[in-house]
């Protein structure tokens, strides 16, 4: 009997010291030498590699994130080949997961002294973030998009790349169809006819879709009514306002893809995505991010991609469509002193680090806002990135909470699926969102838009 | 040494009610064995349920989200918007038919297939038993994938078996029938277990005696069978009824409430509003009326059910 309580002692006594956190694994050593013999790198905000961080003695930092860590990884790596002394331990947390888990770790004093941010999650997170101990005017002079993001005259994190919509083709449907680059439309009118002519039916099936835009609702609806002036917020950037001609336009403007030239179906490929994918579709609308998707998940399907349309042939609409952006990361404020100032160093390296900067742009098919990347031949000649053209003229409203997409997906379902009028689907979504926002501080940042005019 | 005395089954129903057993020995060490094991589970009961309850409950009262520390008191605001909350009605119009609809199959499927495999004519009872269960057994999360592909209106096995041209998952007319077909595929093998187990202890005699007096196949199942195994059908209905108004992943993994809100049901509203939006007061408002919606049918059942005789004063 005492062998076997022995026994589950000693096994729980490892299983626990398994799931302990320590530094036994820790890579970190005395760093001595102060002068690297490396050069300062940067072009408004500097950083200098020569100098002893945390007086040289080893220190661990935790950095988390829900995806590319081996991209992040790069960073850490090499800050750790200068620095010596600090142990950077990544750790991937799911996407789901992350945004319960990262607040209530940060609300603990046991929080990762580094974390990256997507700005959806703005309201849970800025309560536990330590301020940028970079200069505002510095980092706006070196990163586009920074006043965006000031806070009381501080910064907590900024956007390393811009991510919007694009049209996406399959190649080989497109030159079966017989069109070539020439035919690449500018206009929704000319959008159209291609669309037409990469249709394929047969009898009263598809066998092809010109155009699929089924469950991608939110990704346009939310982008297109800038194309015509209108925002998402009103004036006062606390009301939402969905609820306008606009908006209705572009519902309308979609479903006439599908009732009128019969382009799709909303039930041929119930997912837009997958449908272009599994090689069903010809063209669809989505985020750059659908670059990175495709290479995973459907590698043999060979696309090429254009700016999305505009209403009208050589008039340059007030913007082209809604952006957001990839957030830089945040620091831990309730981090020890040590590790916020190694943090802080940390992300002076890792915002004025060009090379590493643009793989991460590539990787995430994400437009660089770091200012010496914006001409980079690489970002240029980007599958995705390349077919942006001026990205001054795309707004980005604020980290809108949730209830915008989830409003206006409903609303998308209720049009297509349940026969409910597209008048009414916005009065109800409008509706929704008002009732959500009312329990947020949400302020939007339309008026930051370069040419931002109240209608 | 005392023996103890065996519980004792009941003439009606084969629900073994545990008989008052008399003095016996405590064996050295069985009292504190005992008293930690029900210690234990009643401090974790406590730790993990009965205090995030309350929590829960104080939330309901409150606008209120935890991950950045927001607690400002509501009194009963969340209760009164909720009530005038459409997409509410329309979750708990939906949980309801759900609900009615699941049960009813799992109870009618379950007790039709326990009745075939007990039968004397049935052959491969092993097989059939194991069969049947297999699906409980599957993680739903896995199954509910698995039926998603089956449904998908271009390359589905459903629409290419049968010749079907329905977009199943997001026509508003198909997408709920589809979501509770999927649980009763996936479900009505537990129903089947237990109500083999019900007719297996069924008392030999009172069928025996049926059978001699002339009753018929039907006569038998109706007049004897039906009323011995109330007992386990009570416990199958109100175990349905806890685990169907809770329902969820088939929901999460099939529609996401959709097309619109037209699956959408309480579980999947109090998780939209807790972990999309943030709003846990109001998931948590929403949470206790279901908490209540689901002991009132509890409650309805057992007493339909006749419960209290089916299980002694102590049930």
């Amino acid at each position: 009997m005492r062998k076997t309580w022995v026994a589950v002692m000693a096994t729980a006594c490892l299983a626990l010291s398994a799931c302990g956190s320590g530094d036994g694994g820790s890579t970190a050593v005395k760093d001595t030498v102060a002068d690297k013999g490396l050069p300062i790198v940067g072009e408004t905000v500097k950083y200098d590699p020569n100098t002893l961080v945390n007086d040289g003695e080893p220190i661990n930092l935790e950095w988390w994130m829900w995806d590319g860590d081996e991209t992040f990884g790069q960073f850490a790596e090499a800050y750790e080949e200068i620095h010596p002394n600090v142990d950077i331990q990544i750790v991937n947390q799911p996407w789901d997961d992350y945004w319960t888990k990262l607040p209530l770790q940060l609300q603990s004093d046991d929080g990762p002294a580094l974390y990256n941010v997507h700005n959806s999650h703005h309201e849970n997170l800025i309560t536990y973030m330590e301020p940028y101990d970079i200069p505002v005017d510095e980092l706006a002079a070196d990163y586009a998009g920074v006043e965006a993001h000031v806070i009381d005259g501080k910064v907590y994190y900024i956007d390393f790349g811009m991510m919007t919509g694009l049209i996406f083709y399959n190649t080989a449907m497109w030159e079966a169809a017989g069109l070539t680059d020439a035919d690449i439309p500018e206009t929704w009118d000319e959008f159209r006819d291609v669309a037409k002519k990469l249709t394929i039916r047969d009898g009263n099936s598809f066998t092809q879709a010109g155009f699929n835009f089924n469950s991608q609702f939110k990704e346009f609806s939310l982008g297109l009514p800038y194309q015509q002036g209108q925002h998402l917020m009103a004036a006062d950037q606390a009301t939402p306002d969905l609820d306008n001609q606009a908006m209705l336009d572009t519902i309308n403007l979609f479903t006439g893809f599908y009732d009128v030239d019969q382009v799709g179906s909303k039930d041929f490929g119930p997912v837009a995505a997958d449908s272009f994918g599994q090689g069903q579709t010809a063209m669809i609308y989505n985020w750059g991010h659908f670059g990175g998707t495709l290479g995973t998940n459907f590698p043999e399907i060979e696309y090429g991609t254009f700016r999305t349309p505009v209403p009208e042939a050589g008039v340059e609409p007030y913007a082209h469509d809604r952006y957001n952006g990839e957030s830089t990361l945040g620091i831990n404020a309730k981090a020890s002193d040590a590790q916020k100032a190694v943090a802080q160093d940390f992300l002076r390296f890792y915002l004025t680090n060009a090379d590493l900067m643009k793989d991460l742009s590539l990787h995430y098919s994400v437009f660089p806002m770091y200012q010496p990347l914006a001409d980079d031949p690489d970002v240029l000649a980007h599958p995705v990135l390349s077919a942006l053209g001026d990205i001054t003229k795309y707004v980005w409203p604020g980290p809108i909470p949730a209830t915008f997409e989830t409003s206006i997906d409903t609303m998308w379902q209720d049009i297509l699926y349940n026969g409910v009028a597209p008048e009414t689907a916005l009065a109800t979504a409008q509706k929704t969102v008002e009732t959500d926002l009312s329990s947020t501080d949400f302020v939007g940042v339309e008026n930051l838009y370069a040419g931002y005019s109240s209608k | 040494m005392l023996t103890p005395k065996r519980p004792e089954m009941t003439a009606h129903g084969g629900a073994a009610l545990i008989a008052r057993t008399p003095a016996r020995r405590v064996y050295k060490g069985e009292r504190s064995l005992r008293m930690s094991v029900v210690v234990g589970i009643v401090v974790l009961n406590v730790l993990l349920l009965v205090i995030p309850i309350g929590i829960a409950f104080v939330g309901s009262f409150h606008q209120w989200n935890p991950l950045n520390g927001t607690f400002n008191y509501l009194g009963l605001d969340n209760y009164t918007q909720l009530l005038g909350d459409a997409r509410f009605w329309t979750a708990t119009a939906n949980t309801g038919i759900f609900g009615v609809v699941v049960i009813t199959l799992r109870v009618a499927l379950g007790l039709a297939l326990a009745y075939a495999v007990w039968s004397k004519m049935t052959r491969f009872k092993t097989f059939f038993r194991t069969l049947f269960y297999m699906p409980t057994v599957t993680p739903l999360v896995a199954v509910a994938y698995v039926w998603k592909l089956m449904y998908h209106p271009q390359v589905g096995a459903i629409n290419s078996i049968f010749g079907f041209d329905v977009n199943w998952l997001f026509d508003s007319q198909f997408a709920l029938p589809a979501i509770m077909l999927m649980t009763v595929w996936k479900d009505f093998g537990y129903a089947v277990i237990l109500f083999l187990a019900g007719l297996y202890s069924l008392p030999e005699d009172a069928l025996e005696a049926a059978g001699v007096d002339g009753a018929s196949a039907w006569q038998r199942f109706r007049l004897i069978v039906l009323p011995l195994l109330r007992p386990m059908m009570l416990f199958v209905v109100v175990t349905s009824i806890i685990s169907y108004l809770q329902a969820f992943v088939q929901v999460m993994v099939l529609t996401k409430g959709g097309p619109g809100t037209s699956t959408s049901i309480i579980s999947y509203l109090v998780y939209e509003e807790a972990f999309v939006k943030y709003n846990f007061g109001y998931a948590s408002a929403i949470a206790f009326v279901l908490l209540i919606l689901t002991a009132l049918l509890t409650l309805v059942s057992f007493k339909m059910s006749g419960g209290r005789k089916l299980f002694g004063k102590g049930a």
